[in-house]
């Protein structure tokens, strides 16, 4: 937390405590608004009368070397970083201004404190005072200015920060826009925003979002010792094989000190790739080669739990999408760009099937508009749809579509696969003729956006607006389904510079609503996600976004 | 509804099949242990002329086997015949033996067939000599009539694609239920062998898989000596640069590892550059070749035949090339919608392509090593004198004469190719995800072999039986072939 | 002799040169590029940051041209970025063409490149991956060659006996059994809680530092199994042949014991055959450690080219395609020069 009260509190969340009081909220929503509103955590909990969590301080014991079963892909300039598992590694020397907390709120870190004005349009960054990069250097706002000029730069082939920074990036140079930077002193930094954004804390503290030294050029993180602000260094990096990360000796961390953060107990961590096979990763476990596991999926969870292991269990809105690219031409036609047959594929589909065979039963049926209950702007539509495979093929035939194969494309994966198994199985249930390809993950997301008719994982995001910008406005980079709607874009523009929780709702309701009438994507269910680890490891709690904060790592003392 | 156990009211024979069966082995242990110590009873042959052996404990330990083994056989046909009688009375065994009823009726009819005019069948005939010939001929049988069977509907349970929410990973002889809506009236009250990990029933997936391997498998080696012979003859007849350049290119592809190989050709970037679909065309012209020569060089001397027997030959087999190879939308898009007589799915067409690619060169090696062996012989210098033309001495004095290995090589290839195709879906490479083939369901069933490992062996033993019958097959056809 | 070996190694070197450019023709097809782009940069990139990404980093261009780089005929392409520097085959990303950096760096001048899946020189995966690969080799041998020696010796000394007849049904069983099911099989028999005897380990990871019997086990007999089978009916075959001889009737007439007529008469002249083989069978065991390394978790140089080939990593697909080739010619050359020098009867002119 933060050593200094904010000095003031932002009236929206002021706001927000009012709607968890009258029940309108619950409390992980209300968190997670408040802190994006510059609210202390420890504050915000004191605004609807709860005191903070202790963190959990279990005595850990100096020292140690964790094995963690994950995925070793090689490391990539952070901002253009495509996995979780990337920043998983540099992690350990790369902090971020902000931590997005497994509860849903968000934290400083690098920060000490921000301050969003009302109209979300200028945002004051108080750097922590007293953190050194690992060369010596004081870290200060000039260099935070040059994070975000590195963000915004759209020039970089695959910066996916450039999506997050929105209006921040002048479309006219692919830079940053002038006047948007003002470095106040050496630990402040204002940004003046052209048009309101309320996710600009929240996307800094995504995975690509880390901060790097501004003597780094972009190369591979893995040559040599990258100057990094974090506790750790990296000792080896074998792609497919194996990573380590020992703790820098001689170096003062920051986080020793600062309060709810120290850790960063472990002498060592080791990641370790078993490839895609969760068998594997569960014969990893039981001969004892492995501490913990990145993820555990489907049935292996319910083994998992038989052993003598530790199982920890994050509700998220991580997803996955059955769309149609309404522009994609199959055999010379525009199968999807009629609404009657994007309808006709959803009411086909029985989400509760979908979850049940594809995902083992372990999530929450979701409403096929992509705004998940525990995002804080999620409303409740008046008019979901409803499984009717009769009503499906009369729709397709009214449309001239009966006979049309539908080729449906996924990922060669667990869950991915089976869940798009089973819904072509739905599909053909209800007459639709459908035949189903399988590609191995790089072909795969070669062509991603733009199959006609896929399936794609999507990772949770803090706010439900940002997922709705990031997918499905009109020509995003990611926007799958080629949704291209002035309502709805117009709709999200009001949306996004709303930072009034019951305001934002009502048009938030119109939106899903949109989506759900123009048949854009079958999103059939929530994932849980499950971690199993040995007993005495520490701070190995599963995290919403896959994030394993390697400083919160270690072994309980004996 | 109550599961199936394995063999329901024979459920008392099960000690006898194990008590039988492990009479064999130790019997068969103690034989061979004995054998190094105790001598075979002698043969005496006695003043009527007859021969007497006498027994020794050898020929009694010999005696006691048989009648072990010959016990478990019998338990074992209680099962099948009573199990066809009786079926779900009789278990999980009982009921597929029921099922399997229309393919035990066409074994016992082909065997009784064959058994009885076995002399006038020829080298087919001989098989029936020899025990492991019949053995392997009754497996490979066993697959070709269920694959048949199959698909046209007859032992399939289910719709091998159907999946069940509420069947996921279920046990062998579970009572078939859905968790959407209610069983449709007459499907099959049970999954025989359970479900998969997406609630397909394990025991149709398995017939269908054999259809697309009896589909495949014979087809691609068949194409594949078809290339091999069209190329392998004149390499050895004709020597010289021909064999020379032949020989280069087909040990280039044969250095090539097989896996690499697929990997370079059934990916999907590859299939979208259209090489595969060009591979194809070339690589299907040689049947046509083939057989056009084959009947040319045969009746060359009477045009009369000759010209329209050939035309409405290669005419015929050309329309089914251009279909085959026009696929709409695809790279080769040459033939009219109105003409194309069908369209080979994507997949097929490219796993069908490459494992003819890779089988090729190893028959064309095979070709012209008997060739250069037959050349030699006086009835093919008897044809050289006569005047007879190069291909006409390949096609029909060469050839035939070569016959026999080639037929052997033939059935260990389909038994190769079939190991070929596992091998892929194994890698997930080419063939459809769904597809019920055996290779793509033991990978698939792998995930889950610690929990569950019933989806991924059944079809692993499917494969396993059906290339044994193949070798044992070959080896019956050698032996036989041998006593010529 | 001199002669025959300078032709051998020049059609090797030929079709070592004709392989390469295909697997290179096939690599750098479009699509295949388009695939390396995502994988190399930004999984989810435009297609406007392909073509820039595949321009700025020299893999648009001629596929003639590119191959000779490779090879080294050619000098290494510079291509000056959008912000001024340079980027080189031949040195890293710098403001302009170090002084230092060779012209020409391609297999002959001993650089095979740099693996865009592993970020790192190509040499040293190889090494490292064979080394691992070789390990696994070494005991599958170990394993897989004696014992189908003596099954093929012992199912060959009397043809047609019940022991000869039993034993040749366990090898065609074997050769009927391919990897992916047999390794399926022991799995699930051995070390699976369904079946419950747990003796082994189902992945051979940990073998990779420190194999035991119970992590690498199972891999080894996986592959041996498949192999075992066609050696033993070989040496059968060859035994039984040997068996028929004159030398070793008149032996037998003379009344030699058969142990000694089997291993002082027989012996020698069986394994040539067998010899042959089982130098052959390298590369088809090739095809086992694929499935076998992926099955088992094994990270050696199957596990490696899967790797490359499914993420397009052209310089490391080469290099392995190089290597494999190498060993299918380099054993088929010693199999050859062996079957000459073993048998008597038979000289190379």
């Amino acid at each position: 937390m933060s050593d200094t009260a904010p000095d003031r509190i932002h009236p929206a969340a002021r706001m927000h405590a009012e709607e968890y009081r009258a029940g309108q909220i619950d409390r992980r929503e209300f968190l997670t608004r408040a802190t994006c509103l510059g609210v202390a955590s420890t504050v915000a909990y004191g605004m609807i009368g709860l005191d903070a969590p202790a963190l959990a301080q279990t005595a850990t014991q100096d020292g140690g070397s964790l094995r963690i079963q994950m995925e070793v892909r090689a490391l990539k300039d952070p901002r253009i970083t495509d996995w979780p598992q990337i920043a998983n590694i540099y992690r350990g020397w790369l902090e971020y201004l902000s931590e997005y907390q497994r509860d849903g709120s968000i934290r400083p870190m690098l920060l000490e404190s921000w301050e969003v004005s009302d109209d979300a349009r200028t945002y004051t960054l108080k750097l922590r005072p007293g953190i050194t990069w690992s060369n010596g250097d004081a870290l200060t706002a000039e260099h935070v200015a040059h994070n975000f000029r590195r963000w915004c730069d759209r020039t970089v082939e695959g910066n996916s920060m450039a999506s997050r920074m929105g209006d921040m990036v002048d479309p006219e140079t692919d830079q940053i826009r002038e006047g948007v930077l003002e470095v106040v002193d050496d630990t402040t930094l204002r940004l003046n925003l052209a048009s309101p954004d309320i996710a600009i804390i929240a996307n800094v503290a995504d995975y690509p979002g880390a901060v790097v030294h501004p003597s780094y050029d972009g190369s591979d993180p893995a040559n040599g010792d990258m100057i990094g602000t974090g506790p750790f260094r990296l000792e080896s990096h074998e792609v497919g094989v194996k990573s380590v990360l020992r703790r820098r000796e001689d170096f003062d961390w920051w986080g020793k000190e600062a309060e709810g953060f120290g850790g960063a107990s472990l002498d060592e961590i080791v990641y370790l790739d078993y490839g895609s096979d969760p068998a594997a990763w569960l014969a990893a476990l039981e001969s004892d080669e492995v501490d913990m596991l990145y993820e555990s999926v489907g049935e292996f969870i319910e083994i998992m739990d038989s052993l003598d292991l530790v199982k920890s269990e994050a509700v998220t809105a991580s997803t996955i999408c059955i769309r149609a690219n309404q522009e994609a031409e199959v055999d010379g036609q525009k199968p999807y760009a009629d609404v009657r047959v994007r309808k006709a594929l959803q009411m086909a589909m029985d989400n509760n099937v979908l979850l049940e065979l594809g995902y083992s039963g372990l999530g929450v049926t979701a409403e096929n508009h992509h705004v998940c209950p525990i995002h804080p702007d999620y409303a409740e539509v008046d008019n979901p749809v409803v499984y009717d495979p009769e009503g499906a093929m009369a729709l397709l035939e009214e449309a001239g579509f009966a006979d049309f194969e539908h080729e449906l494309i996924s990922i060669d994966d667990d869950w991915r696969k089976n869940t798009t198994d089973a819904a072509a199985a739905l599909l053909r249930d209800a007459g639709i003729k459908v035949r189903r390809t399988v590609l191995p993950g790089n072909t795969f997301w070669n062509d991603w956006a733009k199959f006609p008719f896929s399936s794609t994982n999507w990772n949770q995001r803090p706010l439900g607006v940002q997922v709705l910008a990031l997918a499905y406005r009109s020509g995003e980079a990611w926007n799958e389904t080629a949704y291209a709607s002035p309502e709805f874009d117009a709709k999200l523009a009001e949306a996004m510079g709303i930072a009034s929780a019951e305001e934002r709702k009502v048009v938030m309701k119109e939106l899903e609503q949109m989506l759900i009438d123009d048949g854009v994507i079958i999103q059939p269910y929530w994932r849980s996600l499950f971690r199993h680890y040995k007993q005495g490891v520490t701070g190995a709690e599963v995290h919403p976004l896959y994030e394993i904060p390697t400083y919160q790592l270690g072994f309980a003392a004996t | 509804m109550e599961p199936l156990s394995w063999t329901g009211a024979f459920a008392p024979l099960v000690p006898v099949l194990w008590t039988a069966l492990a009479a064999v082995a130790i019997l068969a242990l103690l034989r061979w242990i004995a054998g190094f110590f105790l001598s075979e009873g002698d043969t005496q042959t006695q003043s009527d002329g007859t021969l007497a052996v006498t027994r020794g404990p050898l020929e009694m330990l010999d005696l006691a086997t048989w009648w072990a083994l010959l016990a478990a056989l019998a338990v074992v046909a209680i099962f099948v015949a009573g199990g066809a009688a009786l079926a779900e009375g009789a278990g999980i065994l009982g009921a597929m033996s029921r099922r399997l009823l229309p393919v035990w009726i066409a074994l016992a009819s082909t065997f009784a067939l064959s058994l009885t005019f076995k002399r006038r069948l020829g080298l087919y005939g001989k098989l029936f000599d020899s025990t492991i010939g019949m053995i392997g001929f009754a497996l490979v049988m066993f697959w070709v009539f269920a694959a048949f069977m199959g698909a046209f509907g007859l032992i399939v349970t289910h719709d091998p694609l159907g999946q069940s929410g509420a069947m996921k990973n279920e046990l062998p002889g579970m009572p078939y239920t859905r968790m959407l809506g209610e069983v449709a009236e007459g499907s099959y009250p049970y999954y025989l062998l359970g479900g998969d990990n997406l609630g397909r029933d394990v025991f149709s997936r398995m017939i269908a898989g054999s259809w697309v391997v009896v589909q495949i498998a014979p087809m691609a080696t068949a194409f594949a000596f078809m290339v091999g012979i069209t190329l392998g003859l004149p390499a050895a007849y004709k020597g010289g640069r021909l064999d020379e350049l032949l020989s280069f290119l087909a040990n280039l592809i044969l250095a090539f590892p097989v896996i690499l190989l697929f990997y370079l050709l059934v990916t999907p970037e590859i299939v979208e550059t259209g090489i595969p679909a060009y591979m194809a065309a070339v690589m299907f012209l040689f049947p046509i070749a083939f057989i056009a020569i084959l009947l040319n060089s045969r009746y060359r001397t009477r045009p009369a035949l000759n010209t329209p027997l050939l035309i409405a030959v290669i005419g015929g087999l050309g329309w089914v090339y251009l279909s085959l190879i026009s696929e709409r939308f695809g790279p080769l898009d040459i033939l009219p919608q109105a003409l194309d007589l069908f369209d080979i799915p994507g997949g097929i067409l490219v796993v069908f392509v490459s494992v003819v690619f890779v089988n090729s060169p190893t028959v064309f090696r095979i070709v012209r090593g008997l060739a250069f062996d037959i050349k030699t012989r006086d009835y093919v210098a008897a044809a050289q004198t006569r005047g007879e033309g190069s291909w006409y001495i390949m096609l029909w004095e060469i050839l035939p004469n070569a016959r026999g290995p080639l037929i052997v090589d033939f059935c260990l290839r389909v038994g190769y190719t079939t190991i070929l195709l596992g091998t892929l879906g194994f890698f997930g490479l080419g063939l459809p995800p769904e597809s019920p083939d055996w290779g793509s369901t033991i990978n698939d069933g792998r995930k889950l072999l610690a929990i569950y490992p019933h989806p991924a062996i059944v079809p692993a033993l499917s494969l396993l039986s059906l290339v044994l019958g193949l070798n044992l097959l070959a080896d019956g056809l050698r032996e036989e072939s041998l006593r010529d | 002799m001199l002669a025959f070996l300078l032709r051998r190694i020049a059609v090797m070197l030929l079709t070592a040169l004709c392989l390469t450019f295909v697997v290179f023709f096939l690599t750098n097809l479009q699509p295949n590029l388009e695939k390396l782009a995502k994988a190399e940069g930004n999984s989810r990139m435009t297609d406007a940051e392909v073509t820039s990404f595949l321009e700025t980093r020299g893999y648009a261009r001629n596929v003639f041209v590119k191959y000779g780089e490779w090879l080294g005929v050619l000098p290494g392409f510079v291509i000056e970025q959008p912000d001024g520097s340079v980027r080189g085959r031949c040195f890293e990303r710098a403001d302009s063409v170090p002084p230092d950096a060779p012209a020409f760096c391609g297999v002959l001048q001993g650089d095979w490149g740099y693996s865009s899946v592993f970020r790192d020189d190509v040499g040293s995966i190889v090494a490292t991956r064979l080394g691992l690969t070789a390990k696994l080799m070494f005991w599958v041998m170990v394993v897989m060659v004696p014992s189908a020696l003596i099954l093929g010796v012992l199912a060959g000394m009397r043809e047609g006996s019940r022991t000869d007849r039993s034993l040749s049904t366990v090898s065609i069983l074997s050769t009927a059994t391919p990897e992916y099911v047999s390794g399926v099989i022991l799995i699930a028999v051995f070390a699976s809680s369904a079946v419950g005897l747990r003796w082994f380990k189902g992945t051979a990871a940990s073998a990779m530092e420190n194999a035991t019997l119970e992590n690498f086990l199972l891999p080894v007999v996986t592959i041996a199994l498949y192999g075992t089978g066609y050696i033993a009916r070989m040496t059968r075959a060859s035994m039984a042949e040997v068996m028929t001889q004159q030398y070793i009737r008149t032996a037998r007439l003379k009344g030699v014991r058969f142990r000694d007529i089997v291993l002082k008469h027989a012996l020698r002249n069986a394994l040539i055959a067998p010899f042959t083989v089982i130098m052959l069978q390298f590369p088809w065991l090739l095809n086992g450690v694929v499935i076998v390394e992926t099955l088992f978790n094994y990270k050696g140089f199957g596990w490696t080219l899967v790797q490359a080939a499914g993420n397009n990593d052209i310089e490391l697909l080469l290099a392995v395609s190089v290597v494999s080739v190498f060993v299918v010619l380099v054993t088929q050359l010693i199999s050859d020069i062996g079957y000459v020098y073993l048998n008597p009867r038979i000289s190379v002119a």
